[in-house]
């Protein structure tokens, strides 16, 4: 048996691997998708494929990998050998959508198989109707880009020209395309190299036998955090407001039942699967459960298999979120996952209201763009998604304009972007009283719009939270809805769906306002010197503070007028006998 | 008359002051308590105990490392951060507050963002707009700018920071913004982003500028208030202050770009080591410091210290890394610094489902370790080296402080033993091994992590706690050579004193090289070298002094993260093609492949202007025997070694009597004032011809 220092010397150099192989996978990426915004993520699993050891990435890929590796691995006929690496991106088997690229590297040491690594990139083009490919109005997968099973992408150490070429004949940009998947492989072998070092050190049995500690260590404690739960039923439902194709809302329901050192997540009553791309395949929404319960517990305890072992999950097939094929599920990874967690952190709310937050905007605002740009007779794609208000906590306002939950990409620099592509910017501000108000308000969403500098372009919006509101929580107020509109070279103003595919021409703007989070606590709780502060910094307007806070301030002077405040706050109040009202 | 050259140096416990004998090369050490409230006192305080014994006069020149910015932007003087402004382009004022819109923590739901420096009611938006290729879309409204500096005056606004979108390639605007407001709000310090840092990625950009302008006001009154104490002391020599790069800057410049002094600290170290692997012959070096809390790793490659351009001050560092989006950006050179939290004082635990855990909490000087007897009762890493028999068990610092091995074992029985099932000796060699492989950790950052063979590599050792870890180490990375110096304790502040002046520019190219030809690239570097010639005269350093150092920033065309390729004077057509080549062969070492075929993109010309400073003089003694003389032994003591999990009777050494060119064979332990080096079994330690210690693996 092992013994526990050298486990915690391995587990230590694991984890740093997948870093390093991150680190290789951003700097030698071609797209800024990945190179700036870092929207990938790098893992290890032992020889029995189950996850070891993970960076922190994207959660939303993190938590599909171990589907994804054991589902790759039994699609193929052929053994792996040394020198080979297994590439697909089927969503039914990869557990994301199509951008999402798995590469999978099985790691031989004496002939054996004592690891793999798994990395998956979000490409910024799959092919597939629309540019960036996440048609907001796809009804099958096959219009959402090119779907590739699991294939030997690279034979003994090469890359199988044949496969690249079907690859690259399939997609709009392929030499950055070639650039990323070099990038993917790098990264690997990378993690090949440390694991062989780490197996010629301590020998390939005990370090088997450290991964199989270390997630049996992280079972143990996850076990604990769950013992501490209140054991019973606990159930909360929450929506989608479009499919896509459909205005019709479309429900997740969970049921999350604790019993001693045991958690079930039951969706029953889920809706069944869409005709339009927000599916989520399993992969998401095991990802969206992971990330909840990791939230939840302690963030502390390392992400792998050993966390996955207390947890018991049913998703009903057919259903919204465990889609059978050909549904389309571009949506389901960026959107539908971040509903997932809505619902599961309400379910928690119940269970433990002082470890969660009130809903974020519960979006990514996916916005991808494209055509041709004259000046050179290229094709161009330009993809981003867009931060918005965080939910307010306890103790805590929700924080403005940051990415939430299933996500955690970067922006790309303005000067970035003007300089690559036909488009110029005209705002990037955070939006006055979009936060939901609260005791803790909820943080705000921005505003971004840019102009079209070519001639015409598509625009695909893959969003949500434009109808229903991010929730508050304990009294805290709904934060703002987003919106997304064009306004035309003449004036006119188009309002968009936050699903849909348009044309821009030269000159349009394209305006994006982003959800603010909900509020926690009841808003007149709230300490009026921060609704000042607020009032002052532009994120709260001074009818906000009146109406929603029952502050009122003194703009000339910079201060609260204690006297009309403590008057508003108290006829606020539904019962106000005491005279005692905070502030 | 003697003459010194003095550094002083502020830590956590203690402000270090060290006079270099310029003559002789003799040093005089001078320690006193930090006082971190005021950090001018302490320095002052050092200086009235050194000028006890020497005459003001004496002082040819005074190098000083500060804190004082990055502890100002950690909020941890109390300082309160001056009320600054900042005036961009309209539409984009919350640039600096939106950042990468990315969150620091990925499951933590009540993790913090750091606040901003500047509270949006002080970010302004100016109507103008400038293209990515320079052209002046909008043009600056002066009008709006001259409104706005007169409410920035009544606002009573101590500094002001203007940065605006792609004021890199065209600064007209600012230019113009800047002056205005040095008319009109005449009390306040300005900082430009195209002055500061013209460099593309507007946040960056801007959060550096930013820095900057919060800075200035406590910067300079800092220094003011330490020219003005030190002249009251009658020190008249000039003020030079240590800057993140590595390189020294006079009073007046540091004053002027306070974003450069951040990490002037942890610099020191750097630079000891560079100097010190030149004097040994040895170019390709890991420096090392582990003190009391934390434990640095740099790397210096053919005697020049790596340099980084991607810093976040105020981060929080993860397992030896800034985590992104904690801190705020600074695009400025660092010394490439990989840090962790494990040095002598650092605490070892037990989580609930019994993992041995070392770090990242250190029992800090009070209580400090267990067996210090200070009332500290969580074992730490010193606890566990007096254990394994590393540490003398009786007393430390030659004497001056009693050592209780009791205490020590107390606390790992009690906190870890307990716990786990592990007896004590297992305990105690499992807090080393845990601790040993985090610190190898941040030296596989600087080295492997960068695309270099730590093989190539001599490492050098010191800090109070360095040179007890360093055997494991080098085994660790396969380095077979080690060198302690012959102060291990003191070792950063003697850095300072071999620092060089240095003046850094850079300038945005942002093409392709098809692009460009070498002539423009040679206007470039020539413009900036003569402004670094000027500056460092301005700084006293004479032209014969100064060397150029010329680097571009390259890239694949369509890649967002560049490598640094350097490049000669005169840039000539045949220079551009090496240029190329060199980045092909760059990429290809630090990841793994490159595209011979593809389109090269220069983003950025560098340029670093060195003033060279006399060096301390290192005296080079004469060579005698191998053979320790008796009064080198001090006793045996029983040390525990993991290769053969036992334990081993030992020679203990006294380092002082040791003389040069003797050897001795591992294990063994060498004792001195303020460190203690563990020879593992398998390596030699042989004293050199300047006092250092050469520990060699498997020499004989």
């Amino acid at each position: 048996m092992v013994d526990l220092v050298t486990v915690e010397v391995i587990h230590g150099a694991l984890t740093y691997t997948t870093e390093e192989m991150g680190i290789v996978l951003r700097n030698s990426a071609y797209s800024p998708n990945i190179k700036e915004r870092m929207d990938f993520s790098c893992t290890i699993f032992d020889q029995k494929a189950r996850l070891a050891a993970q960076a922190e990435h994207i959660p939303v890929h993190l938590g599909s990998m171990g589907l994804a590796v054991k589902r790759g691995l039994e699609k193929l006929d052929e053994p792996l050998e040394n020198g080979d690496m297994l590439l697909f991106n089927d969503p039914y088997i990869s557990g994301t959508h199509l951008p999402d690229i798995t590469l999978i590297t099985p790691v031989f040491y004496k002939d054996e198989i004592i690891a793999y690594l798994a990395n998956k990139a979000h490409h910024s083009d799959i092919g597939g109707k629309t540019p960036g490919s996440m048609a907001g109005d796809a009804t099958e997968i096959y219009q959402e880009g090119l779907i590739i099973p699991p294939v030997k992408f690279v034979k003994k150490g090469k890359i199988d020209k044949e496969i690249a070429g079907i690859l690259m004949s399939n997609v709009r940009t392929p030499k950055i395309r070639m650039g990323d998947l070099r990038a993917q492989i790098a990264a690997n072998k990378l993690g090949q190299k440390r694991i062989l070092q780490l197996a010629e050190r301590y020998g390939s049995t005990v370090l088997c036998e450290a991964m199989e500690e270390i997630m049996s260590y992280s079972e143990r404690r996850m076990r604990n955090e769950i013992k501490k739960m209140p054991e019973g039923s606990y159930s909360a439902e929450d929506f989608l407001e479009s499919t896509g194709t459909t205005e019709k809302p479309v429900k997740i329901k969970v049921t999350i039942t604790l019993k001693d050192e045991n958690l079930k997540i039951d969706y029953n009553g889920t809706d069944p699967q869409v005709e339009g791309p927000v599916n989520a395949v399993l992969g998401v929404t095991l990802s969206g459960v992971y990330y909840v319960l990791k939230c939840v517990t302690d963030p502390s305890i390392p992400m792998n298999d050993g966390c996955y072992r207390p947890v018991d999950v049913y998703v009903p097939e057919g259903t919204l979120l465990n889609p059978s094929p050909p549904a389309a599920v571009a949506g389901g990874n960026v959107e539908t996952s971040q509903r997932n967690v809505d619902v599961l952190l309400k379910a928690f709310a119940q269970i433990v209201p002082e470890r969660v937050c009130a809903a974020c905007q519960g979006t990514m605002n996916n916005i991808a763009v494209g055509g041709i740009d004259k000046r050179n007779g290229q094709q161009w794609t330009f993809y981003e998604t867009i931060a918005g208000g965080y939910g307010g906590r306890k103790g805590m306002d929700g924080v403005d304009a940051i990415h939430s939950h299933m996500t955690n990409t970067m922006n790309t620099p303005i000067e970035a972007i003007e300089t690559i592509y036909p488009i110029r910017f005209l705002k990037y501000e955070l939006r006055m009283d979009s936060g939901g108000a609260g005791k803790w308000r909820g943080g705000v969403g921005l505003e971004r719009s840019w102009m079209l500098l070519a001639d015409s372009a598509t625009l695909s919006i893959m969003a949500e939270r434009t109808k229903f509101a991010p929730w508050g929580l304990y009294g805290g107020k709904e934060g703002a809805k987003g919106e997304f509109y064009i306004v035309r070279a003449d004036g006119t103003h188009v309002k968009l769906k936050s699903k849909c595919t348009v044309k821009m021409k030269k000159d349009d703007v394209f305006v994006v306002k982003t959800p603010g989070g909900g509020g926690y606590g009841v808003p007149i709780e709230r300490d009026p010197s921060l609704v000042l502060e607020d009032v002052l910094n532009g994120l709260v307007s001074l009818e906000s503070a009146k109406n929603e806070y029952g502050v009122v301030i003194d703009l000339a002077e910079a201060k609260v007028d204690r006297e009309s405040t403590k008057r508003l706050r108290c006829k606020m109040k539904t019962n106000c006998n005491t005279g005692e009202v905070n502030g | 008359m003697v003459s010194y050259r003095v550094s002083v140096d502020i830590g956590g416990t203690f402000t270090d002051l060290i006079a270099l004998n310029e003559e002789t090369g003799e040093i005089v050490n001078v320690k006193v308590p930090s006082t971190p409230r005021k950090p001018a006192e302490g320095v002052i305080n050092a200086f009235k105990e050194f000028l006890n014994n020497a005459n003001p006069e004496e002082i040819s020149v005074v190098i000083h490392a500060t804190t004082i910015a990055v502890n100002a932007l950690l909020g941890q003087i109390g300082l309160e951060l001056p009320k600054t402004a900042l005036l961009t382009t309209k539409g984009f004022r919350d640039i600096i507050e939106i950042g990468r819109q990315r969150r620091p923590e990925l499951y933590n739901l009540f993790f913090q963002k750091p606040r901003a420096l500047i509270p949006r009611r002080l970010r302004f938006g100016i109507e103008e707009r400038i293209g990515p290729k320079g052209e002046i879309i909008k043009p600056i409204n002066l009008i709006e700018v001259e409104k706005l500096a007169e409410k920035l005056k009544r606002e009573k606004v101590e500094s002001i920071a203007i940065s605006m979108l792609f004021s890199f390639i065209n600064p007209i605007h600012e230019q113009k913004t800047a002056k205005i407001l040095n008319e009109k709000v005449k009390d306040a310090f300005i900082s430009i982003s195209s002055e500061i840092a013209p460099e593309y990625r507007e946040y960056e950009r801007t959060s550096t500028t930013v820095v900057n302008a919060v800075l200035m006001p406590i910067v300079s009154s800092y220094l003011n208030e330490l020219k003005v104490e030190l002249e009251s002391l009658s020190v008249k020599a000039p003020l030079c202050i240590m800057q993140s790069d590595g390189g020294i800057a006079s009073k007046e410049t540091a004053a002027k770009k306070p974003v450069s002094i951040i990490e002037s600290g942890p610099a020191a170290g750097v630079i000891a080591s560079a100097f010190y692997g030149n004097i040994i012959g040895n170019k390709n070096i890991l420096s090392f410091d582990m003190g009391g809390t934390t434990a640095k790793a740099g790397a210096i490659r053919n005697g020049v210290p790596e340099i980084t351009t991607e810093y976040e001050v105020a981060g929080k560092v993860h397992k030896g890394r800034i985590v992104k989006g904690s801190g705020y950006p600074v695009r400025h050179p660092f010394i490439d610094l990989a840090e962790c939290s494990a040095g002598g004082g650092t605490i070892a635990w037990v989580d609930e489902a019994k993992a041995l855990h070392v770090g990242p909490i250190s029992a800090g000087a009070k209580p400090g370790p267990a067996c210090y007897g200070a009332g500290g009762e969580k074992p730490t890493v010193t606890d566990a080296n007096l254990i394994l028999g590393r540490l003398n068990p009786q007393y430390l610092l030659g004497g001056k402080m009693k050592i209780y091995p009791k205490l020590a074992e107390k606390a790992i029985k009690n906190e870890i033993c307990q716990k786990t099932g592990l007896n004590l000796v297992e305990a105690a060699a499992g807090i080393i091994r845990i601790v040993n492989s985090v610190m190898a950790k941040i030296l596989r950052i600087v080295s492997i992590e960068r695309g270099y063979d730590p093989r190539d590599f001599v490492l050098m050792c010191f800090g109070g706690a360095g040179p007890m870890h360093a055997c494991p180490l080098a085994e660790e990375l396969q380095i077979s050579k080690v060198v302690i110096p012959p102060n291990p304790g003191l070792f950063s502040a003697y850095g300072l004193l071999a620092a060089d002046f240095k003046c850094n520019l850079v300038k945005a190219i942002m093409k392709k090289v098809e692009e460009l030809d070498a002539e423009e690239i040679e206007h470039v570097f020539d413009v900036m070298e003569r402004k670094c010639l000027k500056n460092l005269q301005f700084q006293g350093v004479p032209k014969e002094k100064m060397l150029f150092v010329r680097q571009l920033d390259m890239r694949y065309f369509g890649q967002s993260y560049e490598l640094q390729i350097s490049t000669t004077k005169p840039f000539l057509n045949e220079n551009l093609l090496q240029a190329i080549e060199s980045f092909h062969n760059k990429h290809e070492a630090v990841y793994g492949y490159s595209v011979k075929d593809e389109a090269v993109e220069i983003v950025n010309a560098r340029l670093t202007a060195i003033g060279l400073v006399e060096k301390p003089k290192v005296v080079k003694k004469k060579l005698e025997g191998k053979k320790v003389s008796e009064d080198a032994v001090l006793t045996k003591r029983k040390v525990f070694f993991e290769k053969i999990n036992n334990y081993e009777n030992v020679t203990v050494f006294s380092r002082e009597k040791l003389r040069p060119g003797n050897l001795i064979q591992g294990p063994a332990i060498i004792e001195q004032y303020d460190s203690t080096t563990v020879v593992y079994p398998d390596w030699t330690a042989e004293v050199d011809e300047f006092e250092n210690l050469i520990l060699k693996f498997g020499g004989k």
